[in-house]
């Protein structure tokens, strides 16, 4: 039997540092792992529990995302049943355009509708930012038999493994080691970099009524409906809060060197494993596609690629996408290439992320830092010279 | 509701010369090319060629086959005015009705075909590897005001005895149908591709069933009751690749055509593509020891060893220090350590055990069958 979930995405997410892969696509429907999106993994989660529908929040239009999700079918949400994707688009604009209250009173009815009608006993709030894989069947499990209000995914990280000026913030747990949550504050108010941090991986689950009072409050105040306000609603009155520590892997994509670290990090057998093989399968969206050819000259060396390539030069340590052709004597080395980019022959690229459909002219060469790697934005062309040409 | 075509795909056979490889599943279920099954190339020409409404005639062994084929939703089919469906044999108050032959296959499902109400049948069989559009057959169809259009392959005249072949007169005309033929008068071949005005066939197939005289096959059968009567049979040239992967030979080399960047059949062609229900699985990944030269590799695959001039499909794993050579490995295959492959094919879910070699030759291309295992010192048991 299916568990009762209703499952709110909020991917009205800062993805500004993510510039200029975030420029036409929201955070979500970031291309990760040679054939995932972001996406991919929060949904892949919900299989777990097999949730039949999810509402999604998204900033802009979600174009993108919608093209991935199409009926959600993929993942189990498509049932006609009561099922299906309820999408709020454009979020960002209602806000400006609108005159405040008549957005605040949209944003809130929102929410209230899709949890109201919904047959769920629970509601999850997730986002994409936080790159993981949960099993939200352990995580339901683990909030029965607390009896909690509210349960909350954190992981142990160290201070140093996000941003200076990171958006996220750190549970505060009991001294009693009784799992109880205190409160979070942000992670910018630590300062030491060794410091363990509880992240807080903003999802979190609660029985629908208690959504619901949370709802009310965050209307009332007119806030948003963040995992950080509902700690702060359910603290004020004084409902139990859990914490449910994840051991999996996690990146927190915040930038684009997290974001290049992350896609790096697969190319380790045991973060690859541990996502994708530890808990639930990652599904996504299906293409039919060819195999990928390897030509007589080609020269691999730990790199991953999705089906759909020809490959003749060399590859190093990156990250290969669909339908890309690297030529002979082209040399890539520590870099992300998406779909559909043509680089030709004699190429020189290192520690280099293209976005989709770029052309690299023969003889080009570019070269960054693992620490500050070059992107090229969409649908550019780099010259033999280096010079770029941006898409549209 | 009307409908111009109907195809019927015939994909009851066993295909008995592929051995072990059909020994748990039908011939068109059989593995090809790393990310297909026979039956995708017939299934996507008819989605390619604007006919949404499929008939596949299963039989025997059809769990995996079925199972592939589902609602026809990966190859587009599962539309409000089309579908693919599954037709399996069925007991009726007239008895069981397990198919004899190819005409008895579509005799027994007149009444799936008159439930669309087809003007044209399109006869295909599911165990060909080809891209063909099979509206410009129906085309010509038309503009010969012809009953019956066999579509016909020129084949090299000493393998024509091999075949079915026709002998036409100067307009295309069939005059004449020789099965297997000592002394052929024609190259010829059928291809097992027909295209019958539907109420003409049916009322053969019925008139001549209420006389108790069944036309089971096409070729034995109707073609020849057909010539009798004078119907305007016409045969349909098709150049273009086109392959019968009925043995383990040519399955083989089939698959190792397949690799060529430049063959014929242009599997990376965007506006004829080849179909298939896909797995969901990761990116291939290739280690540090890996090494991949002139070869197909498919998503879900981990590679820790040295693959040249081979296919491999979706799933399969190969360990450090081994060889896959000249060969076809199928999904979800395990290869351990130190094992060296050379002209075979291996099976679906089949786990070489570390140390193992399997080599093969041009003549005797070796054969590892479904799940089995081979080997089996490995350090890890």
């Amino acid at each position: 039997m299916r568990t009762k979930i209703a499952p709110i995405l909020n991917l009205v997410e800062n993805s500004e540092k993510l510039m200029p892969l975030t420029k036409r696509r929201p955070l979500a429907s970031l291309p990760f792992g040679c054939r995932y999106r972001l996406i991919d993994f929060p949904f892949s989660s919900l299989s777990s529990i097999e949730a039949s529908s999810a509402a999604l929040f998204i900033g802009g239009s979600g174009h993108s995302l919608y093209d991935h999700i199409r009926s959600g079918a993929t993942w189990g949400l498509e049932s006609s049943v009561g099922g299906g994707v309820f999408t709020h688009s454009h979020i960002n604009l209602k806000a400006e355009l609108e005159d405040n209250d008549g957005y605040i009173g949209n944003y809130y009815e929102d929410h209230y509708h899709y949890v109201s009608r919904s047959n769920a006993e629970y509601v999850i709030l997730m986002g994409s930012s936080m790159l993981s894989n949960i099993r939200l069947d352990s995580l339901l499990q683990f909030h029965e038999k607390k009896k909690s209000d509210v349960t909350v995914i954190y992981k142990k990280i160290k201070r140093s493994e996000v941003r200076e000026d990171s958006i996220y913030s750190s549970l505060i747990m009991s001294k009693n080691d009784d799992d109880c949550v205190e409160g979070s504050r942000p992670v910018t108010e630590i300062s030491d970099q060794d410091a363990d941090l509880l992240i807080n991986m903003e999802m979190m689950i609660m029985s629908k009524d208690k959504f619901l009072t949370y709802l009310f409050e965050a209307k009332n105040q007119h806030v948003d409906i963040t995992t950080d306000n509902l700690i702060k609603f359910s603290r004020e009155a004084d409902d139990e809060i859990y914490g449910f520590e994840y051991t999996g892997y996690l990146k927190v994509i915040e930038d684009i060197r997290s974001y290049y670290q992350a896609n790096m990090d697969m190319l380790n057998e045991d973060n690859f494993n541990a996502l994708f093989y530890r808990a639930n399968p990652v599904l996504t969206k299906p293409k039919n596609s060819a195999p990928t050819y390897y030509g007589k000259q080609s020269e691999i060396n730990n790199a991953q690629f999705a089906n759909d390539c020809e490959i003749y030069g060399s590859v190093k340590n990156s990250m290969i996408f669909r339908k890309v052709s690297i030529a002979e004597g082209a040399n890539v080395e520590d870099s992300i290439i998406m779909q559909d980019c043509c680089i030709e022959e004699d190429v020189h690229l290192k520690h280099v992320i293209l976005d989709k459909h770029v052309y690299v002219k023969k003889g080009a060469r570019l070269e960054g830092t693992a620490e500050e790697p070059i992107v090229v934005s969409k649908d550019s062309i780099i010259h033999a010279e280096g010079d770029i040409e941006e898409g549209e | 509701m009307k409908t111009e075509t109907v195809a019927m795909i015939l994909a009851g056979g066993q295909g008995s010369r592929l051995g072990k490889l059909t020994k748990q599943i039908a011939k068109p279920a059989v593995p090809f090319g790393g990310n297909y099954r026979i039956i995708d190339f017939a299934l996507s020409n008819c989605a390619n060629s604007g006919i949404d409404n499929v008939g596949v005639v299963t039989q025997y062994q059809p769990l995996i086959l079925n199972n592939h084929v589902g609602n026809g939703a990966s190859w587009g089919l599962n539309r409000h005015n089309g579908e693919a469906t599954i037709l399996q044999p069925y007991s009726s108050m007239e008895g069981e009705k397990f198919f004899k032959g190819t005409a008895h296959a579509v005799y027994q499902n007149i009444d799936f075909i008159d439930r669309k109400d087809p003007e044209y049948v399109v006869i295909l069989s599911g165990d060909h590897i080809y891209k063909m559009d099979y509206q410009k057959m129906l085309d010509y169809h038309k503009e010969q005001e012809a009953t019956l259009t066999v579509g016909v392959m020129p084949v090299p005249w000493e393998d024509a005895s091999r075949f079915g072949v026709m002998n036409t007169d100067k307009t295309d005309r069939i005059i004449e149908f020789q099965e297997k033929p000592e002394n052929p008068k024609s190259n010829l071949a059928s291809m097992g591709i027909y295209i019958f005005d539907w109420p003409v066939l049916k009322k053969y197939l019925v008139d001549n069933q209420a006389k108790n005289r069944q036309l089971t096959d096409f070729g034995h059968h109707v073609i020849p009751a057909y010539l009798r009567n004078n119907e305007a049979i016409y045969a349909y040239s098709f150049e273009g690749y086109w392959k019968d992967v009925g043995t383990i030979e040519s399955l083989w080399s089939a698959n190792m055509e397949f690799l060529d960047p430049k063959h014929e059949l242009d599997i990376r062609d965007r506006s004829w593509r080849v179909y298939s229900n896909n797995p969901n699985t990761t990116p291939q990944f290739l280690t540090e020891r890996a090494k991949a030269t002139d070869s197909m590799i498919t998503d879900g695959c981990y590679i820790a060893g040295e693959v040249e001039h081979s296919i491999l499909s979706h799933s399969v794993k190969l360990g450090e220090n081994s060889l896959v050579k000249d060969s076809f490995v199928m999904p979800n295959a395990v290869i351990g350590k130190n094992v060296k492959i050379e002209k075979a094919i291996i099976g679906e879910g089949a786990h070489i055990h570390d140390g193992t070699e399997i080599i093969g030759t041009d003549d005797n291309i070796e054969v590892v069958g479904y799940d089995e295992e081979v080997g089996g010192y490995s350090d890890e048991n």
